[in-house]
């Protein structure tokens, strides 16, 4: 029984490390990536393919930026201008902040949890290969739709319904061409990856727990993973339904949302946001989570009400089902419902604001370094406090009414979702970016993006409140010059340029540190949990023997110990805190790793194949595509089930 | 060191900047024709009160937040020499007093709130003038539904602006040809979607004449910037005059009688 692996124990492990170099451990090529079922590696792709939608989503929003500058601007028209609204939105949120999130769940959570990988490796892999396809077949709209001539001549063919898609305007007869079917289907596709990556680590995280790690001496990263997992075990299966109605709708003539024959818009409303409420905090608890880690580590105490940040993460994730219908005070639910929401929706902000109190309280008396990863920690709380005050405005149903689909909203969802989420992300790339390189990030540009994306993003989104208050409609590919509006979107627009900027110094401050790095150790943050205590990068087996887990921030214990005067102190070298035993690796025993496998890849194809064949199904040369995709979906499938393991 | 106090000097300056461009912004833009917060109606009038009333605990809590960060930034900023903090785990008097307060807080302003959903969900006053909203991509059209607003040809009236009279209620109905478009004249009241398949209700008053910008507020396709209209407010007299008028020679140009 080691008490935690801080040594590196190689030593019997000859057996494993021949066995990995066989399956392929020691290989750096494109074959190791295409056929990986390392959660590493995987969540090494799930980031970098998040970053360049990221570049492509921020584009998109630099051209908004650039059209909304000044009033009555021609720079793109409304229908191009609607296009790229609803793939900047649909964008943001479905290929940049929850892949994100997934690439820290694939990165972190095995090592939290002292786990060797995921429960399932190789349905990991298909998660990431359809995220990667569904993505892609989401961005290829661009390069359709467009009249026989060149790209530039036509409209692009993106989408255009707005990233929430409102029944009736995205059927058939109000968005012609195939924009919004590209886009359901690319939602379809990126629900199975987020579903089976949900399965995936909620099953790791109950079942995959080193001995004694209890779920009450879990990091709140994993327990924040934990329910988020749930979340969307639950929320996807909703907009998938609602995906399948606009679908029939659109492709088959059905009747779900066509009035003229019966249907029914609202439906699709109360379907889209029963999902889309919890997918809002499927985007912000795994930050909160990151933030829960940063802020302990930085401030070189434990988290301040450990069993209440993790209790108020599971209400607010009980409580994001009985919110819904906040996005629809204005639709004529009447008072009853749109008081019985506007009390629920008040009522989430009382576990949200535990955890901000708790976060306080865990720098309170702390001796806080400020490293860039605690300034995105902190940058946070002050971002994402001002986006939940102004939550709880809108339960105020009758200013709602005002503020509703004005820029004042706009405003308030940037705030919780760029403040919050995204400033808590990269708090964890910071964070864990040493980890996983075995190099620190320069602190130098790091300082730098933060400042610079902290001022930006204030000087982009606090004058949308202001002309949001002055009756600035949200989706307007234009303003009047006489309604005064100019200033505070040029300021808006020159903000939107600081956080490009900024991004593009993290960008180049990747490149700069994977390349030159200076050399972190295995614990550089002088870290509280699992992964600080394997080698940096940590190998491909993760660990060695397996850690048996006595409290709650077990590596932290390990370090430091209360002497006689109820100080802490570092525990003196060699003596180790009294516990310290040889771990039993059994000897001749070898660690099994699963096999790579491209099974996961080819299996994934075909959904997209399947898709385009259902887009263009009227059209007789195309129609194949349909059984082609299907095929090798169900090869795929089989081949996986059949797939021999290497023993 | 040296660094850390640069960067805390910086989140101060850069917070106080934030503050102040925020507050000279909400003060200096009231004249705009759009602006919620100069109403000229009772409905708009009650829903910046409640705006208000969220805004002072909100700005309070808020200043609350950042005093403490900053206080914390300065105090707790790790210094040379400095052993292990405390490691304090927790302080349950602590959390349930962060838990008791925002609750009462909360369902505090669930009180008014509730009070004045209900009052503006509820009916106009009985001699509210009825007009018949129709929005179809992306115009807009009112129907004066009262017997004494008749066009030439003897039919309800129709006009693409709107006119009413100040000082009475307007009981509107809303009704969409096509796809969700949302009735929005932010002086007079907050929006109300206008639904295909459905009828949905609001009504507002104005208590001053003027002109007052209206909008589409629902996102309805390529023409949704410009589906926009004008809705005048006229003494009562004028305002009989005006549709008079309009019944005889139409809204372009617009009758003398309709100008306020």
């Amino acid at each position: 029984m080691a008490s935690i692996a801080i040594e590196r124990p190689i030593p019997t492990l000859g057996q494993a490390l021949r066995q990995m170099r066989e399956a392929g451990g020691s290989y750096q090529g494109i074959w190791s990536w295409l056929t990986t079922v390392d959660h590493k590696r995987i969540g090494v792709m799930y980031g970098a393919t998040a970053m360049f939608f990221f570049v492509v989503g921020g584009i998109e929003a630099l051209i908004i930026r650039l059209q909304l500058a000044r009033p009555e601007s021609t720079l793109v028209d409304a229908d191009q201008f609607n296009r790229l609204f609803t793939m900047h939105g649909t964008t943001m949120v479905f290929l940049v902040i929850m892949p994100l999130s997934a690439a820290f769940f694939n990165l972190v959570i095995p090592l939290m949890i002292g786990a060797r990988d995921v429960a399932f490796p190789r349905l990991n892999a298909f998660s990431y290969w359809m995220f990667l396809f569904g993505g892609m077949l989401m961005m290829a709209s661009f390069f359709t739709g467009n009249p026989a001539g060149s790209f530039l001549e036509g409209h692009l063919g993106a989408p255009d319904g707005g990233w929430f898609g409102y029944a009736p305007l995205t059927l058939n007869q109000f968005s012609p061409g195939t924009g919004i079917d590209y886009w359901a289907f690319g939602l379809l596709i990126l629900g199975i990856a987020s579903m089976a990556g949900g399965f995936n680590f909620a099953v790791t995280i109950i079942n995959m727990r080193a001995p004694g790690m209890t779920f009450f001496r879990m990091p709140v990263f994993v327990w924040m993973t934990l329910v988020t997992s749930f979340l969307i075990i639950f929320a996807m299966p909703i907009i998938t339904v609602a995906l399948f109605q606009i679908l029939f709708d659109r492709l088959f003539g059905a009747n779900f949302f066509n009035v003229g024959a019966g249907g029914t818009p609202l439906l699709w409303q109360h379907m889209f946001w029963l999902f889309g409420h919890p997918e809002v905090y499927i985007l912000i608890l795994p930050a909160m989570g990151i933030i829960s880690e940063v802020l302990p580590t930085f401030s070189k105490k434990p988290l301040f009400g450990y069993p209440f940040v993790v209790f108020s993460g599971i209400a607010i994730a009980f409580m994001s089902w009985g919110v819904w219908a906040h996005h629809m005070y204005t639709t004529g639910l009447g008072s009853v419902a749109n008081s019985a929401f506007g009390i629920s929706t008040l009522l989430i902000g009382v576990p949200t604001g535990i955890k901000v109190f708790n976060w306080l309280a865990t720098l309170w008396g702390g001796s806080i370094s400020f490293k860039t990863p605690l300034l995105f920690a902190v940058g946070f709380i002050a971002m994402f406090t001002i986006g939940g005050l102004t939550g709880v405005m809108h339960s105020i149903v009758p200013t709602d009414y005002q503020q509703q689909d004005t820029y004042f909203v706009v405003a308030h969802f940037h705030q919780v979702l760029v403040g919050g989420s995204l400033f808590g992300l990269f708090a964890g790339v910071y964070y864990w970016f040493p980890k996983f390189s075995g190099k620190f990030m320069s602190e130098k540009l790091g300082q730098l993006h933060f400042w610079t994306m902290f001022a930006g993003f204030n000087l982009t989104f606090q004058p949308m409140m202001i002309v949001g208050l002055m009756g600035m409609i949200r989706r307007t590919s234009t303003y009047e010059a006489d309604l005064g509006y100019g200033l505070w979107n040029m300021m808006s627009t020159v903000g939107a340029f600081l956080i490009a900027f900024s991004v593009f110094v993290f960008l180049v401050n990747v490149v700069v540190s994977m390349r030159s790095g200076k050399q972190a150790g295995d614990d550089p943050w002088d870290g509280r949990t699992l992964e600080w205590s394997m080698s940096s990068p940590p190998p491909v087996y993760n660990f060695a023997t397996i850690p048996e887990v006595k409290s709650l921030d077990p590596v932290w214990h390990d370090k430091y110990v209360e002497n006689e005067a109820g100080e802490t102190v570092p525990v003196v070298a060699g003596a180790a805190n009294g516990h310290k035993e040889e771990g039993h690796e059994e000897e001749g025993h070898s660690v099994h790793l699963p096999s790579p496998s491209i099974i996961p890849l080819i299996a994934s194809i075909g959904p997209p194949i399947l898709a385009a064949g259902f887009i263009y199904w009227d059209n007789p040369w195309m129609l194949p595509l349909i059984p082609v995709g299907a095929v090798i979906l169900l090869v795929g499938v089989f081949a996986w089930a059949l797939e021999p393991t290497t023993e | 060191m040296k660094l850390r106090k640069f960067s805390t000097a910086k989140v101060a300056t850069i917070a106080i900047m934030v503050v102040a461009a925020v507050l000279v912004a909400g003060c200096g833009s009231l004249g705009s024709d759009q602006n919620t917060f100069s109403p000229s109606g009772e409905v708009a009038q009650k829903q910046l009160d409640l705006f208000l009333i969220v805004l002072v605990p909100a700005v309070i809590i808020l200043i609350g937040v950042f005093g403490a960060m900053l206080y914390i930034f300065i105090r707790f900023r790790r210094r040379e020499g400095d052993g292990i903090p405390k490691q304090i785990e927790g302080n349950n008097r602590l959390e349930i007093g962060w838990t008791i307060l925002p609750t009462i807080l909360l369902l505090g302003l669930a009180v008014p709130t509730i009070m004045s959903v209900i009052e503006l969900g509820g009916s106009p006053d009985d001699d509210a003038l009825g007009v018949r909203v129709i929005a179809q991509r992306w115009d807009w059209a009112f129907d004066y539904t009262d017997p004494e607003y008749l066009d030439a040809d003897g039919r309800p009236l129709s006009t693409k602006e709107l006119y009413i009279p100040i000082d009475r209620d307007i009981d509107f109905d809303l009704e969409a040809l096509d796809v969700i478009h949302s009735f929005w004249v932010p002086k007079l009241a907050g929006k109300q979607d206008v639904m295909p398949g459905r009828t949905n209700r609001i009504w507002f008053n104005a208590t001053e004449t003027g002109v007052f910008q209206g909008q589409c507020a629902e996102f309805c396709g390529i023409g949704h910037a410009g589906m926009r209209f004008t809705t005048t407010a006229l003494e009562p007299a004028q305002f009989d005059a005006c549709l008079a008028a309009i019944a005889a020679n139409g809204e372009d140009p617009l009758p003398a009688e309709c100008v306020p």
